[in-house]
């Protein structure tokens, strides 16, 4: 049964979405190729031996960003029911193919993009590919598939509510870009799935699932020249189609304070969230900025940690975190206390964010933090499946191998100034919008101090924010 | 998208990994590993892996809440917490604060039979990892304010993955049912009142009793060499004395005599239902039909279980199984997540009819065939990174008696035939032998008298 550990649950999650790690040694990318097929397809190759394991990765340019107003969701469930009934196989054909090989084909989409990723044993290689792009380029959308799924969804968001947690980043998303670009939710709500018909998905397909809006990445355990031949072969009389690129709205960091308190009755603990709009992936300042967020928020020696953790016991856990997309994503500090502490814990989080504008970082916390993102980083470049999202990922966001081959000589030329000027221009302070969840009646008097605007929902009332219109 | 609960406990046994070995493809199915033994007991084993310049070290202790007693449940797991608050030499806080300036990072975790510890680190920290290591299992200090602050810490940690995580909550009650004798019974986090009351006196005696070198075993995995690593255990573990091992547990289990059920009524969207069976301890003969039974039943949507309720009936969003590794008889677990306003037990029929269909007739020679692929690519999943790697050959150390098992895994999988799954199924899947614990979603209005 239970297992348990020392670091919070967040700050594991938080490892997993950016990894980080070391000191003499270099870190780099293992060489790789990148070919373009006759039809737009980008094709991004990376031999990897030692484990035999091929993992596929496609990423579709195109996202829930996309989902029409109203039908949130939609580039998710697109995705989910590639593999729910192709040309040649029923759902239930698929998932025992599939299953037989001890592989996956799997698929979701987030506001930036659509992905849809397989892997298999090297013996497996040739059942495997065609698995994987039957789902890419053969899916049918049977009508009973999509119903299916779409009730399980809807109940997916439901369950997702039962557990604070695991809703605090899509109210919070929500609540912060007030609804529009990255505050639509890319997994739906209660509303907006049961808006989502068969022929819209598979129009969303039709428009965007298009080789010249396509990055394929494979790494692992094959020989780059016979890959590159049956990738020709599957993928290279895949008709091209001109795709309208979708334009995310670029969204301004929001002025002011405003607070929204969402109520869940039964809980005995706030879950908060305080942030603002941030950066988008390739700014300019980012190795800096994730030198300042280490020191700030991003490790378990953190200030935000040692503050609420380690000093003062009061949560499990505290971390800050940005998540730069294609347009300006958000910042945000999370946390969780019990209800009695809440004002504390968040009167807490706000003195260190103060105390880092007015003092910075010192010399020895510079230092630790390059250290540690220096030796936590080469485990992120570990197995085929990373390397391969990390190729495809850095080829849809602009980013060349530097980004990796020149983290360190980039985190070397960050000084404590430079900390400075990206503390001030990344790290709000007096504009900031705060999300909590948690039992209404206990903690709605303590936190009005923090916002001149307070919004207040119910966890059971449908979508998140804003609320649906009434009728 | 399947969004279901998962609990920290899952995550933190299941956080197996990622790689990439430096060897051949056939290399990857065996891998040499050296073994010492100090002399004071503990066991140190090593696998040298090249391909980055990092280090995973596990130090794995037989102590876990089985180990424990009424009235100070969760001790272990408070004391896992507590080997960070300082020693000696690295005092209150300075531990991570030094391992993270010299690029590591690490973690821990406390089960009912072991506790883990893990450091993960470049491996230019390794001087510096096995002074800390030393310190802290020879000096560990007790300072009254940080046991304050940290009952505090691991109160917050129980609201989070127990009393505000339906997931959580509800396998609690179920192990507090499924064992009236043994200590399987209470939490591995400990309940509310026991975290509010431990003493320092109850850490000292917990100290004294589980954490002797030969109570425990190490696993290194990396950019080192064996010979490096046995060199700085002589120096800095080696000199630590051993003492008597935790006494053992004695209390058996009596055998269930029949079906138990238990409810908990508490607002949520929707109902969730876990099903407990008593099984054998993870060093048995049977874990590997029991396993391959599992795979068939529950693993991937081509499996039956997932066929016929998520698919076929459409009662459930998810429905899975879990058997965690144990010293002593334990259980597996089934947990379905019904979808909203259907009532727990139309999943559970269904189950059962299920069940009763491996029993009735043997599995499919397709069905043995896939199960034993899909236990192959977990087999890589688990060793392909140097974290996974040190894990796996710790479990099976700990767990199997020897490392070695983990390297006829694949042959024992091998082994199993249609007729052991149905016996397994037989032998321990019967209604007897189930513990049967269902949350029931009960909003607001309903639930003032």
């Amino acid at each position: 049964m239970t297992a348990l550990k020392k670091c919070s649950f967040l700050l594991i999650l938080l490892a997993l979405i950016f990894p980080a790690a070391l000191s003499a040694q270099s870190i780099h990318i293992p060489p790789h190729e990148k070919v373009v097929f006759k039809n737009g397809l980008t094709v991004l190759l990376l031999e990897k031996h030692g484990v035999p394991i091929v993992n596929f990765a496609a990423l579709v340019k195109t996202g829930a960003a996309a989902d029409p107003p109203g039908q949130e969701g939609l580039a998710a469930v697109t995705a989910q029911l590639l593999r729910k009934g192709t040309q040649k196989r029923t759902a239930q054909q698929f998932a025992a193919d599939s299953d037989f090989t001890g592989g996956s084909v799997e698929a979701d989409a987030s506001a930036d993009f659509s992905s849809v990723s397989g892997e298999f044993l090297t013996k497996d290689l040739a059942r495997g590919l065609d698995l994987f792009s039957d789902a890419l380029l053969h899916p049918v959308f049977p009508q009973a598939e999509v119903d299916k799924l779409l009730a399980q969804s809807l109940d997916g968001v439901r369950a997702a509510k039962d557990e604070a947690r695991s809703v605090l980043g899509t109210y919070y998303d929500a609540y912060l870009f007030n609804g529009n670009g990255y505050g639509r939710t890319s997994d739906g709500d209660e509303i907006s799935l049961t808006k989502i018909h068969r022929d819209a998905i598979v129009k969303f397909y039709e428009t965007y699932y298009a080789p010249g809006n396509i990055i394929l990445a494979v790494a692992g355990d094959f020989q780059t020249a016979d890959m590159k031949k049956e990738l020709e072969e599957v993928f290279g009389q895949w008709p091209s189609k001109p795709v309208t690129p979708v334009k995310i709205p670029v969204l301004p960091a929001v002025k002011g304070k405003k607070l929204l308190l969402v109520d869940k009755p039964e809980a005995t603990q706030t879950y908060f969230a305080i942030g603002n709009v941030a950066t988008a992936a390739g700014d300019p300042d980012r190795v800096a900025i994730r030198v300042v967020n280490t020191v700030f928020g991003g490790r378990f020696t953190s200030l935000l940690n040692e503050a609420l953790r380690v000093e003062s016991g009061l949560t499990y856990g505290a971390i800050s975190a940005f998540d730069p997309r294609k347009a300006p994503g958000p910042f945000g500090i999370y946390s969780y206390t019990k209800n009695e502490s809440t004002v504390q814990a968040i009167d807490m989080a706000l003195q260190v964010l103060q105390k880092l504008h007015k003092q910075g970082i010192t010399a020895d916390e510079l230092a630790s933090a390059k250290s540690y993102i220096k030796g936590q980083y080469p485990p992120s470049l570990e197995t085929s499946k990373q390397l391969a999202q990390i190729i495809a990922s850095n080829e849809f966001y602009g980013l060349d191998d530097k980004e990796i081959n020149d983290l360190e000589a980039r985190l070397d030329a960050v000084t404590t100034a430079i900390a400075q000027q990206v503390i001030q221009k990344h790290f709000p302070t007096d504009n900031l919008v705060f999300t909590l969840i948690g039992k209404r009646s206990d903690i709605a008097a303590g936190v009005q101090k923090y916002a001149e605007k307070q919004d207040a929902r119910v966890i059971s009332e449908p979508g998140f924010w804003p609320p649906p219109p009434q009728k | 998208m399947k969004k279901t609960w998962i609990r920290l406990a899952t995550l933190a046994m299941v956080c197996v990994a990622s790689f990439s070995s430096a060897g051949t493809p056939a290399l990857a199915q065996e891998f040499p590993v050296a073994e010492r033994t100090l002399k004071n007991g503990m066991k140190v084993l090593v696998q040298s892996d090249h391909s980055i310049p990092n280090v995973s070290l596990y130090i794995f202790y037989r102590i876990g809440s089985r180990n424990e007693r009424p009235g100070t449940t969760g001790i272990s797991h408070f004391f896992e917490h507590m080997m960070f608050n300082g020693a000696k030499k690295y005092g209150p806080g300075e531990l991570d604060k030094v391992m993270e300036a010299n690029g590591g990072s690490n973690n821990a975790y406390t089960s009912q039979n072991v506790t883990v510890y893990q450091d993960w680190f470049p491996r230019s920290a390794m001087p510096l990892i096995f002074d800390i290591e030393a310190d802290r299992i020879q000096n560990l200090s007790f300072d009254p304010q940080k046991i304050e602050s940290e009952r505090g810490v691991v109160a917050s940690e129980r609201r989070s993955s127990v009393d505000n995580d339906n997931g959580g909550l509800l396998d609690e009650q179920l192990w507090a049912t499924a064992f009236i004798a043994h200590p399987y019974q209470w939490p591995v986090v400990g309940w509310m009142s026991d975290i509010e009351h431990w003493t320092i006196d109850d850490l000292k005696r917990h100290f004294a009793m589980g954490y002797s070198p030969s109570n425990a075993t190490m696993v290194v995995v990396g950019d080192v060499t064996p010979e490096e690593i046995f060199q700085l255990c002589e120096k800095t573990i080696e000199p630590i004395p051993s003492h008597a091992p935790p006494p053992p547990v004695t209390t058996v289990e009596p055998p269930q005599l029949g079906e138990r059920r238990l409810v908990v009524h508490k607002p949520a969207e929707l109902p969730l239902l876990m099903i407990a069976y008593h099984v054998p301890p993870t060093n048995h003969p049977d874990f590997y039909a029991i396993n391959i039974l599992r795979t068939i039943l529950f693993q991937g949507e081509s499996s039956r279980m997932y066929q016929r309720l998520v698919d076929k009936d459409q009662i459930a969003l998810d429905v899975s199984s879990s058997f965690e590794p144990a010293f002593d008889p334990t259980i597996a677990i089934i947990i379905a997540q019904p979808k909203q306003g259907i009532d727990p037990v139309k999943c559970e029929t269904a189950i059962y009819e299920e069940l009763q269909g491996v029993k009735r007739s043997t599995i499919t020679d397709q069905e043995l065939e896939k199960a034993k692929n899909i236990r192959l690519m977990e087999f890589y999943h688990q060793v392909r990174t140097i974290n996974g790697r040190a894990n796996t050959i710790g479990t099976y150390e700990v767990f199997d008696g020897d490392y070695k098992k983990l390297f006829e895994a694949a042959k024992n999988y091998a082994a199993v035939t249609k007729e052991d799954v149905q016996r397994v199924a037989k032998t321990y899947f019967g209604a007897n032998n189930r513990t049967v614990a269902a949350l029931l979603p009960e909003n607001e209005e309903k639930a003032k008298p």
